[in-house]
């Protein structure tokens, strides 16, 4: 195994030949497991990718190709050709998926949840109403406006919930929009910079290095360019380009670059630029074809929107059944069917939350914008939740575990081996940096490296400034300018009289330099590379900064050490140099590197230098975190296994004290194959061997392993592994990048994208978008969802409760046939006014105790709404709140003349507009309008009634288990802006519009406002009572019925 | 334990947990409702703001306040004759002479409680011969519904403790809603004369202790209604703290009704 690493990781620098081989040597197979990734799909899909796999331009000549497109190398195409074929072919950009028309999306909200309820509700008042008219032509209006109202209730949530959703998909829109992509062209004989989307087939296009390919090009001159095609085909190595026709494949032939890839650089002889040929633009290209291909995979729906819907059942039931259950007691109780029907709409306007629905997706929406302000941007609303029930992440690699970069990691030096600090910043390399050794590595370092930065960074920190150079040269310069301060002067004083750049057959760079030493006139040769070759080549090897002859020991040393950093998974180089005596290489020596007129043997080994894209400092933290949340990471990645191994035990993916079936063997020096598969809990898994695997055997795997990594796999496999996990009934977080990802992010239960490495294809097709490509910003996105699981446990809690407070007074009024307690409008004005912001207010509770402790929620065990939660707020707090509240009712009526005794049955009369001389309690004759005021301050008691129960309710809310002074009463201060908020609503409602008899509120007497307070501290001490039996006994029944 | 059995006990603490529960539920709306009475006094309630107009009735009490008489037709207004006859029987002489004070008219009749607390109190007699061609003593058209002359009688509210007429005179008068109403409406005569209210009969104490009350009566007898058409007729109370122009309670001080006289 070893072994294998050395041979791997001794290619260094622009291993071009071996990335080839590996390239030749799998690529036809991802593009099959490509197709095989989409045989189910429909049929026609198949065939356009099929016409595309027919693409023969990279076969043809320029000359044939000139034809083809009716253009001209030289002068492109004319600006009236491009526009014709503009207007034929459309826009060069991918078109977005299919979005839902506004209109159906905004109908949706109308119709969806509760609406239907409600706009039962609403005809039947309206067919009450003719009802009513049709007897009688001068009958009141007020059925026809209480549909109305009904009616506006729905239609003004609907807008909010709608207007809600668009805002946050608002902030994706622009954050798509931010980066326009320009693009440089030839048309009537002129070089134009115009916008990318403006280019059509048979344009001429240059590219630099460092800009993204406009679109699906066929090159036509080219030198030294190099293309990052991992969006496409997952691979992360660079890839060379020229303008030769190498493969029959379209995708494996090197004069094609494609559409959304990087050119990542181009040799700056002779041109500096490459110049291509449009051959597809837009959804014709490559990528545009497999993005279309992904929004085939279907969205399912999140756990929240599972649970909201489950919520909405429960609750509509309970309506539903309760309204015909009492439409049917009213009709055998002689009732007119009419009046029967306005106890129906009474019943479904008390049994819904009407304001439920539009709280929850503000909670939500509040919750998405914390999660912005971490990095993470979510892009459907309910995804916000998805992340917390999330119990597997699929987590790539390069990029979201580690900082995409590479960087010195080690050193080998004076026979010792050193760390070198890989933090993100690299503020601090301690090693040990006076030995004379040093002085000669960091010399080599820095002279023997191509790299240079991008002018005028001046004042970038060196870790962020942008390097024209390959990943390994970069990772050297910036690790010699942070310790030895600035490079690029350096070399000026060490000029440069002859280099020759790495080659493969070679393996080695080299570079002769003029020293900054005025008295040394000795030229300086340096040189990098595999280490092994740099060795063979040198017969000394310099120990505490004095040259020794390379003996065995020595060579041994060597050997140990790279043996151990190639185990690290890191990628080794061996620097050597070689002072050239003066008197054979006098200042005026021609070096010509051609004949290599100068000595490359028996030069002195200096040291070795270890690279690595190191992992974010946040990560192991962050992984450790998911760990003790239960959530498995797997990390899912195209390199090699070492590395993947290394990189997954230095962030904790495979903690420090399991092994994989491979370590066993080897510690017990037995067989992999006698070693007890139970014994391990990791595994390091590789493309090759999943591909073999049955589904069963990927199960088995997943189950039997608790700490996986995937390795050297292709992004189609992604798919494969994603729909095992979900197979293991798992809610699935898969994080990605490239457009080949975009099927395993949908279908993922919540794909997260890449912000800043992300295609715009893989965001499109993920929930989430990481703006920092931080692993660790997946973690607060866990926590936010699990406290907003929570909290919203407490909001519908809360809002349920005093349904039953609103439903009481319609059964008792049927049943005892009291004059009614509370109006439908009064109903409204609680449900979608005073417990408004207190409910949003619960979405700001901090979490009870460590939510990252406990294990992912079980999607079908774990309910948002579940039975104890319905039981305790209709059954207990809600009845208290009805009690409570008709204390407060049968004091208003008895103190202004009716006791509760006369009450009972007086119904009838009470409602007869033609009896003005109803007698109360004390022989006093009330007119009807007299007791209709009477009535509507009933109303107002109720509702304050309610209001003032409320208070304690949204206080109890705050907490499921701990007492609320645990929790600490003004560590939320919204709860008391909604508890504010509350009183202030009902003052104004009271005091402000009393005197709008339309909305049934009248002033109340100032102490009927306390009336209902000792059943609100009656809440408060039972629900203490409750959390402190729950507390004391856990596991009980007490414990098992009462906590929800 | 077995499971079944666990499931036993925990259903029976589940169900001795609500009886318990609501028990203690029930004590308690018991307890504030109780304290809450505590509040309310026996002969006056607590609060009459929505009480300071008096509301006026008429009798016969009908299904959307209209009297149609089909002079003709006998069951027609049979049934008003007899609701007027039971509703008027408390108003017999031998009855309110039996129970009730003559008082001093054109004063109140008040009857402080002079230290003794709750003291029963005394009602004026309101005689039915008062009501003069209306009292339907003796009367062979049955207060006039036999002959298209009906007999309509307006009482107001009962109201603890309200001194109607501020002291001052007061008394019932009707019209015709409209100009045309007014026009078919003819000539009408009212008992006791003038529709006067007398303030002796105020103020009302409450059913508790003011047990034989009687409450005056205005009657309005219509001679020559226009027959077949409806006539809207308002009749409302004249007095120095009673305001008839509530916008809102059409009752308040004041009442309408429909009169139709079919005669063929």
């Amino acid at each position: 195994m070893v072994k294998k690493t050395l041979e791997i990781y001794s290619v260094e620098l622009s291993g071009t030949k071996d990335i080839d081989q590996t390239d030749k040597g799998d690529g036809k197979e991802k593009y099959r497991g490509l197709k095989n990734c989409f045989e189910p799909k429909k049929n026609h899909q198949k065939e356009e990718l099929k016409k595309e796999l027919d693409l023969d331009d990279h076969k043809l000549s320029i000359k044939e190709l000139e034809k083809k497109y009716g253009t001209n190398i030289i002068t492109g195409l004319s600006s009236t050709q491009a526009a014709e074929l503009l207007a034929q072919n459309g826009p060069n950009a991918l078109t977005p998926p299919k979005e839902t028309p506004e209109i159906i999306k905004f109908l949706k909200q109308m119709v969806g949840g509760f609406s239907i309820l409600l706009w039962i509700g609403a005809i039947l008042c309206w067919i009450a109403y003719g009802i009513q008219y049709s007897m009688n032509k001068s009958s009141s209006l007020d059925n026809a406006y209480l549909g109305c109202v009904l009616a506006l209730v729905v239609i003004l949530t609907g807008i909010f919930a709608y207007y809600q959703e668009a805002k946050s998909t608002n902030i994706m829109a622009t954050f798509n929009k931010m980066i326009p992509q320009q693009a440089l062209v030839i048309r009537d004989s002129e070089k134009k910079t115009i916008p990318a989307e403006q280019l059509v087939v048979g344009d001429i296009v240059e590219i630099k290095g460092g800009d993204r390919i406009p679109a699906d090009i066929r090159l036509l001159s080219v030198q030294g360019c190099k293309v990052d095609n991992s969006s496409l085909t997952g691979e992360s190595e660079p890839q060379a380009r020229s303008s030769e026709f190498t493969h029959d494949n379209a995708l494996e032939t090197k004069n094609i670059g494609f559409y959304s890839t990087t050119c990542l650089e181009v040799s700056t002889s002779p041109v500096g630029t490459a110049t291509g040929m449009v051959i597809n633009t837009g959804d014709r290209t490559i990528i545009g074809q497999i993005a279309s291909l992904a929004s085939g995979v279907g969205n399912e729906k999140t756990p929240i929107a599972i649970e909201i819907e489950h919520f909405v059942h429960i609750v509509g039931g309970v309506a539903i059944s309760i309204g015909i259950l009492f439409f049917i007691i009213a009709v055998s109780l002689k009732y007119h069917v009419l009046d029967s029907i306005i106890f129906l709409i009474g019943i479904i306007v008390a049994n819904v939350p009407e304001g439920l629905l539009a709280t929850v997706t503000v909670t939500l929406s509040l919750t998405a914008k914390r999660m912005a302000k971490k990095n993470c941007l979510v892009k459907n609303l309910e995804a916000v939740e998805t992340l917390g029930s999330t119990s597997i992440i699929c987590s790539d690699k390069t990029g979201t575990l580690t900082q995409n970069r590479m960087t010195v990691a080690h050193l080998w030096f004076d026979n010792q081996i050193f760390i070198a600090d890989t933090s993100e910043d690299h503020s601090n390399q301690v090693f040990d940096q006076s030995s004379g050794t040093w002085a000669s590595l960091s010399k080599i370092i820095t002279l023997c490296n191509r790299a240079e930065f991008r002018p005028g960074q001046e004042s970038v920190p060196i870790m962020k400034r942008v390097v024209v150079g390959d990943a390994s040269e970069t990772a050297l310069l910036k690790f010699s300018e942070v310790i030895l301060g600035d490079v690029m002067e350096i070399r000026k004083r060490n000029h440069k009289v002859a280099e020759i750049p790495f080659n493969s057959t070679n393996k080695f760079q080299l570079s002769i330099h003029k020293t900054d030493d005025p008295n040394d006139k000795r030229f300086l040769l340096v040189m990098k590379g595999a280490p092994e070759r740099i060795l063979e080549k040198c017969s000394t090897i310099m120990v505490n900064g004095q040259e020794q002859p390379l003996d065995k020991s020595t060579a041994e040393a060597f050997h140990t050490a790279y043996m151990e950093l190639g185990g690290l998974g890191e990628r080794v180089l061996g620097f050597c140099h070689l002072y050239l005596p003066a008197d054979e290489f006098p200042e005026s020596y021609s070096f010509d590197v051609d004949t290599m007129n100068f000595p490359t043997s028996n030069l002195c080994f200096v040291g070795l230098l270890s690279m690595i894209d190191p992992p974010r400092s946040t990560v192991p933290d962050a992984v450790t975190k998911c760990r003790s949340a239960g959530i498995k990471v797997i990390m899912v990645t195209g390199d090699h296994p070492i590395t993947a191994k290394a990189i997954a035990k230095s962030v904790g993916i495979i903690s420090a004290n399991s092994e994989t079936v491979e370590d066993i063997a080897k510690r017990l020096h037995i067989a992999v194959e006698q070693v007890n598969k139970r014994d391990a809990k990791a595994a390091v898994v590789t493309g090759t061997e999943l591909k073999d695997m049955s589904p069963e055997q990927l199960d088995e795997l997943l189950t039997n392993y608790s700490e996986i990594v995937f390795a050297r796999t292709s992004p189609q496999q992604k798919l494969i592994i994603v729909e095992g996990c979900q197979r293991q009934n798992a809610v699935v977080a898969v994080t990605g990048d490239g457009v080949n990802d975009s099927p395993a992010l949908k279908k993922a239960d919540i794909g997260i994208a890449m912000g800043i490495a992300g295609s715009d294809a893989a965001k499109n097709a993920a929930d989430m978008v990481l703006l920092d490509d931080n692993f660790a910003s997946i973690v607060t996105g866990v926590e936010e969802g699990r406290l907003i699981f929570d909290n919203l446990k407490k909001t519908i809690a809360y809002t349920l409760t005093k349904n039953i407070a609103e439903l009481c007074p319609f059964l008792i009024y049927i049943i005892v046939g009291l004059p009614l307690p509370i109006g439908t409008i009064t109903i409204l004005f609680i449900d979608l006014g005073t417990d408004i912001i207190p409910s949003i207010a619960l979405a700001y509770e901090k979490a009870e105790s460590d939510i990252m402790n406990r294990k992912p929620r079980h999607k079908k065990k774990d309910r948002l709404v579940n039975q104890q939660l319905a039981i305790y707020s209709y059954l207990h707090i809600g009845l208290m709140q009805a009690v409570g509240a008709f204390v407060v009712y049968f004091t208003v009526y008895a103190q202004e003349g009716f006791k509760p005794s006369i009450l009972a049955d007086l119904r009838v009369e009470w409602e007869n507009g033609i009896v003005n001389d109803l007698e109360d309690s004390y022989g006093q004759q009330w007119t009807w309008y007299q007791r209709k005021y009477l009535e509507w301050t009933g109303y107002t008691a109720f509702f304050v009634g309610i209001m003032v129960q409320q208070i304690a309710d949204v206080l109890i809310r705050k907490t499921r288990r701990n007492s609320i002074f645990q929790q600490g009463l003004f560590r939320n201060k919204v709860i008391w802006l909604g508890i504010a908020s509350q009183i202030i609503i009902a003052l104004i409602l009271s005091y402000g519009l009393g005197s709008v008899t339309a909305l049934n509120f009248t002033m109340l007497r100032p102490q009927y406002w306390f009336v209902a307070v000792p059943y609100a501290i009656l809440i408060w001490v039972y629900d203490e009572v409750r959390k402190l039996f729950i507390r004391l006994y856990p596991g009980s029944w007490w414990d098992k019925n009462m906590y929800y | 334990m077995s499971q079944a059995e666990g499931g036993v006990v925990t259903s029976a603490f589940i169900l001795l947990f609500y009886l318990v529960f609501y028990g203690f539920l029930t004590a308690m709306f018991t307890l504030t409702m109780w304290v809450m009475l505590q509040t309310v006094s026996d002969h006056t309630p607590k609060y009459q703001d929505r009480l300071t107009t008096p509301g006026l009735m008429i009798r016969p009490k009908t299904e959307n306040l209209d009297v149609i008489v089909n002079v003709s037709d006998t069951e027609s207004w049979d049934q008003h004759v007899q609701k007027l006859n039971k509703f008027l029987e408390p108003y017999n002489d031998s009855i309110q002479a039996q129970k009730n004070d003559v008082c001093r008219p054109g004063r109140y009749y008040e009857q402080p409680d002079n230290g003794v607390l709750n003291y029963p109190k005394r009602a004026c007699q309101f005689n039915r011969t008062q009501l003069g061609d209306c009292s339907g003593i003796g009367d062979p058209t049955h207060y006039g519904y036999s002959t298209g002359q009906p007999c309509v009688f307006i009482k107001m509210n009962r109201v603890i403790n309200f001194y109607a007429g501020a002291n001052q005179s007061m008394n019932v008068t009707c019209v015709g809603k409209r100009d045309e109403d007014a026009e078919n409406l003819g000539h009408f005569v009212m008992f006791p004369a003038n529709g006067s209210i007398d303030l002796m009969y105020f103020p009302y104490y409450g059913k508790k202790f003011h047990v034989n009350y009687t409450q005056p009566l205005v009657a309005v007898k219509f001679l020559n209604v226009t027959p077949n058409v409806e006539v809207n007729v308002e009749c409302r109370i004249n007095a120095a703290n009673i305001a008839t122009d509530d916008e809102r309670d059409k009752f308040a001080g004041r009442v309408a009704f429909k009169l139709r006289i079919n005669k063929t």
